[in-house]
């Protein structure tokens, strides 16, 4: 097995819970530890409030961990972010260019796929009109289109899989697939075990905070069910 | 990495600016009628009603106030920048000088606009062009350095204290009449004087009258200090986002 492109060594987060002078923090990140190959594509599951959303922009490097060691080797870490920067009254194409510098494109990257962004996203004449005429499921079309474009080393992707309409969810959920299956490194974090047996090849499941088993996805997930869930009793005859 | 940067703010003010344009019916018509109105209302209170000034007053006034008006805007704006886009800030990592940054340059272009229009007003009143209008790029500069420092200052504390968007239009208001915006400070015994000139604003706005008006070439030493001053509190002011931007995605949503 390669070295660790990052790995996390009982790593902890905590939030302030209100803004308030002297208020209490609490630990969304108890004591997390994990290893992630180049390669690697490792699914995230845990009941909600696990920390699971904390542990993604922990490793994204936009959440700064308050005790514990992380280490990160010189790679890029994007979580798939949709409309990422969107602002209401430009252009879907001003749109993608700002969302794509945002995302970490240069802008001459940006230019050059601006042809490709408007062809996926199927929008048309409407690609030149301001997004606030825009529905929902084309905002998210124009998202997509663009967050596509970005290609980190380390694609962090928390729960989304596909968006839009029915044959939008098609394409994007297989475009999203076949960038996943193309050798990236990939951070899921979803409540789907069928999409996480899908997707990864290994998982981690963290409770309250605390990574409780990583390993072969199968085990983890049996694990995972095996276990009493913490906040409300086992249903009746398990 | 530095030009991605570059890239991103330019960017990003051609798109704050168009997307404003868009908010209204009169779009960039603002720009210039905005503050239009904001300077009458002064005339008429100070120089109308209160007879306040001598012949100078109005490019006095006008001048003051266009460049008052630059350093106001960019606090208000700049200033909460970064606490506005605290939901972005909490999905990508960027350095977070990107965001009061883009407010200043948006609030730099609207002002060269408003001092396009000062001019052609002082040229047609009087006060042709002269040759010490070769030192208003540097005057200009060192404010806009200074304007940028305090923006980042304002823009690192809000967030973390966002109370504070309460009193900074008061706090603007009352340094605007320590300024020597709308009165004259010549009034002011020297001794007092001495104070008041150590606010950068008022050795600003002086090289500014100065030059427009009377054809005098600022005090290069004065403008020195206060760019030095303007300088150390810009990188103050960029290391402190840098040193809080730990905290800010950790703050309650």
């Amino acid at each position: 097995m390669s070295d660790p492109i990052i790995r996390l060594e009982n790593v902890g987060v905590a939030f302030n819970a209100q803004l308030r002078v002297g208020s209490p923090r609490f630990w969304a990140l108890e004591d997390v530890s994990l290893s992630l190959a180049p390669g690697d594509r490792l699914g995230v599951v845990g009941r909600n409030g696990s920390g699971k959303s904390t542990l993604l922009r922990t490793i994204a490097g936009i959440i700064t961990p308050d005790r514990g060691r992380l280490k990160r080797a010189p790679v890029s870490c994007q979580l798939l972010s949709l409309a990422l920067g969107f602002v209401p009254h430009l252009s879907g194409r001003d749109n993608a260019v700002l969302s794509g510098l945002m995302l970490g494109l240069r802008r001459r990257e940006i230019m050059q796929r601006l042809p490709a962004i408007l062809e996926f996203s199927e929008l048309g004449d409407f690609f030149d009109q301001p997004i606030s005429s825009y529905s929902t499921g084309m905002t998210m079309r124009l998202g997509f289109s663009v967050a596509m474009q970005v290609e980190p080393d380390v694609l962090l992707i928390d729960e989304v899989l596909a968006v839009g309409d029915t044959e939008f969810q098609q394409k994007s959920g297989s475009a999203l697939r076949e960038r996943i299956h193309s050798g990236k490194t990939i951070v899921f974090v979803s409540h789907d075990d069928e999409q996480i047996q899908q997707v990864c090849n290994r998982a981690l499941w963290i409770e309250h905070g605390r990574s409780m088993m990583q390993g072969p996805v199968e085990a983890v997930l049996a694990a995972y069910h095996a276990a009493p869930s913490p906040s409300s009793p086992p249903p009746a005859g398990s | 990495m530095r030009l991605h940067l570059v890239e991103l703010i330019l960017f990003s003010t051609y798109a704050e600016l168009r997307a404003e344009r868009a908010r209204s019916y009169l779009g960039l018509l603002w720009w210039i009628v905005e503050p239009a109105m904001n300077m009458g209302v002064y005339y008429l209170v100070f120089a109308v009603i209160f007879r306040m000034g001598g012949p100078d007053y109005i490019p006095f006034l006008l001048i003051g106030l266009t460049l008052w008006q630059w350093f106001k805007s960019c606090i208000s704006h700049g200033g909460y920048s970064i606490w506005q886009q605290l939901p972005l800030i909490r999905q990508v990592k960027l350095p977070l000088q990107v965001f009061p940054s883009v407010q200043i340059l948006a609030d730099t272009v609207k002002f060269l606009c408003i001092l396009a229009i000062l001019l052609i007003v002082l040229w047609s009143t009087g006060y042709p062009p002269n040759v010490a209008y070769a030192a208003l790029l540097p005057v200009l500069l060192v404010e806009l350095i200074f304007v940028a420092a305090c923006t980042y200052v304002v823009a690192a504390v809000v967030p973390l204290v966002p109370d504070l968007r309460f009193i900074i239009e008061q706090v603007l208001q009352v340094v605007m009449f320590l300024s020597g915006i709308v009165f004259s400070l010549d009034g002011l015994p020297p001794a007092l004087r001495r104070w008041f000139e150590l606010n950068p604003i008022v050795e600003l706005v002086d090289a500014g009258r100065g030059i427009l008006m009377r054809g005098e070439w600022p005090d290069w030493f004065a403008l020195g200090r206060v760019a030095l001053i303007s300088l150390a509190l810009y990188a103050f002011g960029s290391l402190l986002i840098t040193r809080l931007t730990p905290r800010y995605v950790k703050l309650p949503t």
